[in-house]
């Protein structure tokens, strides 16, 4: 599920903020092995600081599972700077109606929970629609989308295939990055929504995801309650739980906390 | 009725306000307003339907130090329903005196961000009731995103500095496309000649009709022609 933060927000999300630019620090940093900044574990690149608009996928754990970012076309964004190689150094495309979407990224070590189709998981999926849905209701009627390959296909089996691309492919990293095109419809909102048998409301309300984001830190909640003070074993413990980037981590993170805990009891 | 029929005859560049007032007119509006900055020269340029005593009372006031709908709004890149902004001590101060010269506190601004950093914004304000207004606001939507642009481009390209810097850059492909236009052939065929989607076609079009500023696809070859960059047949 959703939560959409832009300038007018994103005072209310800073701490989902930095989990997102986590994960994309472990995807693009990581994963794709694109040529990305990361600093604290976090990337961020110029346009984060443009006040772009993001669609953050919270899961029921309240774990940040995905994100999208958006810029406007008519100003300074990726195609005009840095990804202007695909477009072979001509001028970007300049269009109230368009906008550009960067950073599309899914946390897939966690998909396992949240089951797929195809292939493509349930969070993808929502955040397809997400971004869909804020686009039209903003009045815009074509996305550009900067992708590699592997979304180019998942796009195409989830009824969100591309109607065309601009420029060519060109490397990015260890993956080749390529713009496509979507239009913004309802028909293309319908086709993956029917393809991922998905019915409801993708977005979160400001207090749903305050909500959920809240569950995240429910195990360490409790060992900070105890007003004990924080000696070096509770700080490396807790280090190695907030570092943990998939579930196996955080399960072993989890599991060596609950071992030192009985043997502290027990001693 | 489309967007360029609606400006059909302003013709002069510096003529804005005409342009808020036929936009406030033809979708029923209460209020029509352009508000941005030059990031050059630093200048702040305003144009409103609104009446010269309000307008007299708000440059007196201040409140463009305050004015939410212009501070706050235009940081978004979405339009923002005046709804979403928060009932902060300066928004009560504006729009309290606002509501003593007749002024809804309902309303949306659609921000704009120019290459340079530029920024600007169109604000509309209703009387309507508020499901009539989304019904409206859904119908007009795309109009006022392409208004938004142009007024915007208008007045920070009327800006002598600017108007140099901001030479229109087009693709080749955009360029190709208004040649095949300027040769006569419709948008259907021109995608069947460069094997691309029509729709493709389109989002080029609208792109060089943006960068030309010119609200049709006429008045964007006549300026393409002007400046060389189409040759006529």
């Amino acid at each position: 599920m959703l939560l959409v933060v832009d300038a007018l927000n994103r005072h209310r999300f800073e701490d989902i903020l930095e989990e997102m630019f986590r994960l994309r620090a472990r995807v693009f940093g990581g994963r794709l092995g694109w040529e990305v900044s990361v600093a604290d574990g976090m990337e961020r690149d110029q346009f984060d600081a443009l006040d772009p608009a993001y669609a953050i996928g919270i899961d029921d754990e309240g774990n940040v599972v995905s994100c999208v970012r958006a810029l406007q076309t008519t100003g300074p964004h990726m195609l005009s700077d840095v990804f202007a190689d695909i477009l072979g150094g001509e001028p970007p495309l300049r269009d109230p109606l368009v906008w550009e979407s960067t950073r599309f990224c899914v946390d897939t070590t966690r998909l396992t929970a949240a089951g797929g189709m195809q292939g493509v998981s349930r969070a993808t999926c929502e955040l397809m629609i997400a971004s869909l849905e804020t686009a039209l209701e903003a009045g815009i009627s074509d996305i550009v989308t900067v992708i590699d390959p592997v979304m180019n296909r998942v796009l195409k089996r989830s009824g969100n295939a591309p109607y065309d691309y601009l420029g060519k492919t060109v490397p990015m990293g260890k993956v080749p990055a390529m713009a496509a095109l979507l239009d913004v419809t309802p028909e293309r909102i319908k086709a993956i929504r029917d393809f991922a048998g998905i019915d409801y409301n993708v977005f979160l309300t400001e207090d749903e995801a305050r909500d959920r984001f809240a569950r995240r830190g429910a195990e360490v909640a409790p060992l900070l309650a105890a007003g004990q003070p924080m000696d070096k074993l509770q700080t490396y413990c807790l280090e190695q739980l907030s570092a943990a980037s998939t579930e196996e981590e955080r399960a072993k993170a989890i599991e060596l906390m609950d071992a030192l805990t009985a043997y502290a009891r027990a001693h | 009725m489309k967007p360029e029929d609606l400006l059909f005859g302003v013709q002069d560049d510096t003529d804005v306000s005409e342009m808020l007032r036929r936009i406030r007119d033809s979708y029923g509006l209460d209020h029509v307003a352009y508000a941005g900055s030059n990031p050059v020269t630093g200048r702040v340029f305003g144009k409103m339907t609104y009446s010269e005593e309000w307008q007299s009372h708000y440059l007196a006031n201040a409140f463009y130090n305050i004015d939410p709908t212009l501070h706050e709004a235009r940081r978004s890149i979405a339009p923002v329903d005046w709804s979403r902004l928060d009932r902060s001590e300066n928004f009560r101060t504006v729009f309290r005196a606002a509501h003593d010269f007749g002024i809804s506190d309902q309303g949306l601004t659609v921000p704009v961000r120019g290459p340079l950093g530029d920024v600007g914004g169109l604000s509309v304000t209703t009387s309507l009731n508020v499901n009539e207004w989304q019904s409206l606001r859904r119908e007009i939507i795309k109009d006022l995103q392409a208004f938004a642009v142009h007024i915007h481009d208008k007045v920070v390209t009327s800006d002598s500095p600017l108007n140099t810097i901001m030479a229109p850059q087009l693709s080749s492909r955009e360029i190709e496309i208004l040649q095949w236009i300027a040769a006569g052939k419709s948008q259907q065929d021109i995608g069947d000649i460069l094997s691309i989607s029509h729709r493709t076609v389109e989002v080029h079009l609208r792109s060089a009709r943006t960068k030309l500023n010119a609200l049709t696809t006429a008045q964007a070859i006549g300026r393409a022609i002007a400046i060389g960059l189409v040759h006529p047949e």
